[in-house]
């Protein structure tokens, strides 16, 4: 995938699971304060990120971490480039 | 002690013919009915039962998603069926102390429909990871009355009973006897469902479903028919708002009706088949509360759900204790077994 495949796959999640407006989803957007996400919402955002990029996350201190919008992008842009195990 | 009369002043339905009791009043008054046949049931191995009558959901993203997101169907059915009582009974929220109106909402088990979801997700891989947060709350048996509570603010009694077909009854029983002592103003009671192939599947393993009309699915259920052969399972919520005499007339509401006697009991003869003497008790314990006897009624709406063996103990039951002066109907042939609601 694409950085911006990945972009566009985020702004979907966030468009579909969470009933975000595509205009409202600035990469400087906090998810709590902007975006109006709950530690709820959190669990479910990863969730949803785990089935739509078919990964495991597991490293729950930089999910701890994620403030804006551009954190999530991110963090799923370094899982994914992480080297395949094995 | 002095018991409260209790009323019932409001009115709510989301049920097969819509949102609104007033499609539901039409619909009966057509002598239509909404059962038809579930495609997607066809690749259950074994369910014998290819017909329902589900209901088409309406207008549930005018629930703000922090609160839908915690609501299966059911528990959105409930809540609108909640707030038409609401508007029928003229209730102002904002003017009754949150902790003097509650709500009483039963079904048979939560959502079968989000249940279903978590197994197949968990028992496929053993995996915990792919549920979401919300799953709990939509699955949980008091989903429908803690979500209703939930969205409309309510600070009193939220309770759900479970009883199978006997839930929203027992919860219009329960408010009925929570006002009477006191304790609260204001109840919304009643019960909320919703259809999935396993419920119905549940009824098909006891042979209690309807097999003989997949191809003409408006043609069954038959409650108290000779040509009756089971129960078709539908969906939905049905809640009264129950107030005692005293508030209602305080604030001028129109009352629709006065609950005077309420009874439950068990059998203790079987687990499944129905138990003609106890249907007997219960009735007449129920006359005997509300200081009636059986040429009182006017009117029985049986439960009455098109089974072989049910619809005739209910009958009998009815014979024995009203003679056969009194006309009976059931709803099932309109909207199909709604179970708890």
């Amino acid at each position: 995938m694409t950085e911006q495949e990945i972009i566009e796959l985020i702004n979907k999640v966030f468009e579909d699971d969470f009933e975000i407006e595509k205009v409202n989803l600035r990469p400087q957007a906090h998810i709590f304060n902007d975006l109006g996400l709950d530690s709820l919402d959190i669990i479910d955002l990863v969730v949803a990120l785990q089935q739509n990029f078919k990964i495991k996350l597991k490293d729950e201190e930089k999910i701890r971490e994620i403030r804006t919008l551009q954190d999530v992008y991110n963090f799923i842009l370094n899982e994914k480039n992480k080297p395949a195990k094995g | 002690m002095r018991l409260n009369r209790v009323v019932i002043t409001g009115i709510g339905a989301v049920t097969s013919f819509g949102n609104g009791v007033e499609c539901l009043i039409q619909g009966i008054r057509k002598g239509r009915s909404t059962v038809r046949h579930m495609d997607e049931w066809e690749e259950y191995i074994g369910l014998r039962t290819q017909v329902a009558a589900p209901v088409e959901m309406r207008n549930e993203k005018k629930i703000p998603r922090k609160k839908r997101r915690s609501m299966s169907p059911m528990s959105i059915y409930a809540v609108q069926a909640s707030e038409q009582a609401i508007a029928d009974a003229g209730i102002n929220l904002a003017e009754i102390p949150a902790d003097r109106i509650g709500c009483i909402i039963g079904s048979t088990m939560g959502s079968g429909q989000t249940l279903n979801t978590v197994f197949e997700n968990i028992a496929q891989n053993k995996d915990i990871t792919q549920i979401s947060a919300t799953m709990f709350f939509k699955c949980v048996s008091h989903t429908a009355a803690m979500n209703a509570a939930q969205y409309l603010g309510l600070g009193g009694y939220v309770i759900a009973t479970a009883a199978a077909c006997a839930s929203s009854l027992q919860a219009v029983g329960t408010g009925y006897d929570l006002i009477r002592l006191g304790k609260q103003d204001v109840l919304l009671c009643g019960g909320a469902e919703e259809l999935h192939a396993t419920v119905s599947g549940t009824f098909d393993r006891l042979y209690a479903t309807s097999v003989r009309y997949n191809q003409n699915p408006q043609d069954t259920p038959r409650p108290f028919d000779s040509a009756r052969d089971g129960l078709v399972c539908g969906e939905g919520s049905g809640i009264l708002a129950l107030e005692s005499y005293q508030h209602a007339v305080a604030r001028g509401a129109k009352i629709y009706a006065e609950i005077t006697g309420y009874n439950t009991c068990g059998n203790a003869v079987h687990i499944s088949q129905s138990d003609r003497r106890s249907m007997v008790y219960c009735m007449q314990r129920a006359l005997n509360e509300a200081g009636k006897s059986p040429k009182d009624v006017d009117y029985i709406n049986a439960h009455a759900t098109g089974t072989v063996q049910g619809d005739k103990a209910e009958a009998e039951a009815i014979r024995e204790l009203f003679g056969n002066g009194v006309p009976v109907s059931s709803l099932k042939g309109y909207i199909g077994h709604t179970l708890g609601a």
